[in-house]
């Protein structure tokens, strides 16, 4: 697969731009995933998408042949997506006062075997973990996002943030440190 | 006997660590650090993971499709040029050979013209220079403005009726800057897709400073639709980037130039 992404980026650079389409079919679903991941947000998602296939096509010249597009354009991505939500902050304003908006919970999934309670609680932890994640950082929510959800490592996840990896793990340790205290008023002591 | 911390235990939750056994072996012996690993695994898979939405099939064609515009092609002959140089054996051979001859030959040309032709004054050397320096101020200045305005339309995206007036205050400082910017690039024969751009959140611009009784959450609405600002939000995004690239360039080629000059 990506000896096959080196002889599309070779197409590209020799004049065939439109070989730059078969990669973006390619890891467009990638890139979405972790764009929607770290902003929250189908419509931000989306244009980071555009924005970082685009980035990737301008700098195509500097991509090194020894490296993994996939990896090359997922750290593009990343950075494209800590831009979006670093320059949110009204968003981010306007958000915090909409945690009892029943439109963010539609994407609960409910779980028909759980009592009532138990459902209950399931939705008070999600709220409340929303709320949580947007307490943090860019820096610490996009660390704790590769880390938790996208299962990257520390080398990985400095990598992408251009951080060292000392800064990397500080981050996510932070990140679930502040999580952890926000989900505690939740914790159901036996 | 030896307790591990919060960060250690995060570290071998995720499989990190590099005395993985010892912890392993500590937790399970360990009634306090059992307690705490027991308590940090349980919070973190608490933590679910969201749920992505689904794109269909065709999603990487329609993502292409909207960039196809603003990625230029590039040019084969460029890349082709050196092609030989590395191809033949004697490539590398040959090539420092003509930059040795290239190199020669220009020393001397050098030297018989600096004998027929004495320098003029060193003002006059520094006009390219200038040139050089005041079009990235220029650039550098643009950048900024499309900065600031990708923040309104970002801000405008997802403006509530409350926040209307600092949002009319600065779109009425950027509606002034932005008639001058576009007027300057017209002039300029510059890049239509610029102008076009311009001309676009001019008119954005425009709505929201001249609305008299501020921005109602359905006048919101209407703007956001009728000026299509995602689409123009993407536009000033993608050109904010090119011209960053530009000063960039410019940025290094006044540096190559002062070396040169020295």
């Amino acid at each position: 697969m990506e000896g096959n992404d080196h002889a599309i980026i070779r197409a590209v650079l020799a004049g065939e731009k439109d070989a730059y389409g078969a990669l973006v079919a390619r890891h467009s679903q990638n890139v979405f995933r972790v764009a929607f991941r770290i902003t929250g947000d189908e419509a931000d998602a989306d244009e980071v998408v555009q924005e970082a296939f685009l980035r990737g096509y301008q700098r195509l010249e500097s991509f090194e042949s020894r490296a993994e597009f996939g990896t090359w354009i997922y750290r593009i991505t990343v950075n494209c997506a800590l831009n979006m939500i670093s320059k949110r902050k009204v968003e981010a304003t306007y958000q915090i006062g909409e945690e009892t908006d029943p439109a963010q919970h539609r994407v609960q999934v409910a779980d028909s075997a759980a009592s009532p309670e138990r459902s209950l609680l399931s939705r008070e932890i999600e709220a409340l973990q929303k709320t949580a994640m947007r307490a943090l950082t860019a820096t610490e929510k996009t660390a704790f996002i590769l880390r938790h959800m996208e299962g990257r490592n520390t080398t990985e996840i400095a990598e992408a943030l251009h951080i060292a990896p000392n800064a990397a793990k500080q981050a996510v340790f932070r990140a679930v440190q502040k999580l952890r205290r926000s989900l505690a008023p939740l914790r159901v002591t036996p | 006997m030896k307790h591990f911390n919060e960060e250690e235990l995060i570290e071998h939750y995720y499989g990190e660590s590099d005395s993985a056994a010892e912890i392993k072996q500590h937790v399970r012996e360990c009634a306090i650090c059992g307690a705490a690993y027991l308590a940090l695994s349980r919070d973190l898979s608490e933590i679910v993971t969201i749920p992505t939405p689904a794109r269909d099939a065709n999603y990487g064609e329609q993502v292409w499709q909207s960039i196809r515009d603003s990625a230029a092609p590039y040019h084969a002959a460029k890349k082709q040029r050196f092609a030989w140089f590395r191809l033949h054996p004697f490539g590398g051979f040959a090539t420092a050979v003509a930059c040795l001859l290239i190199i020669a030959a220009a020393f001397f040309a050098g030297r018989k013209w600096e004998s027929r032709n004495p320098p003029g004054p060193a003002v006059a050397n520094n006009t390219s220079g200038g040139d050089t320096g005041r079009e990235r101020v220029v650039l550098v200045v643009l950048g900024d403005h499309l900065d600031r305005s990708e923040r309104l339309l970002v801000e405008l995206k997802h403006a509530e009726p409350s926040t209307e007036a600092p949002m009319q205050a600065e779109a009425r400082e950027l509606l002034s800057a932005n008639r001058l910017y576009r007027e300057s690039v017209k002039q300029a024969g510059g890049d239509p897709t610029l102008t076009a751009a311009l001309d676009h959140l001019e008119r954005v611009l425009i709505e929201v400073s001249n609305e008299p009784a501020g921005l109602t959450q359905a006048r919101l609405d209407e703007l956001q639709k009728e000026m299509n600002t995602d689409g123009l939000l993407f536009e000033v995004r993608v050109l904010r980037s090119r011209v960053q690239g530009d000063v960039e360039q410019k940025g290094s080629a006044t540096t190559t130039t002062k070396g040169v000059s020295i």
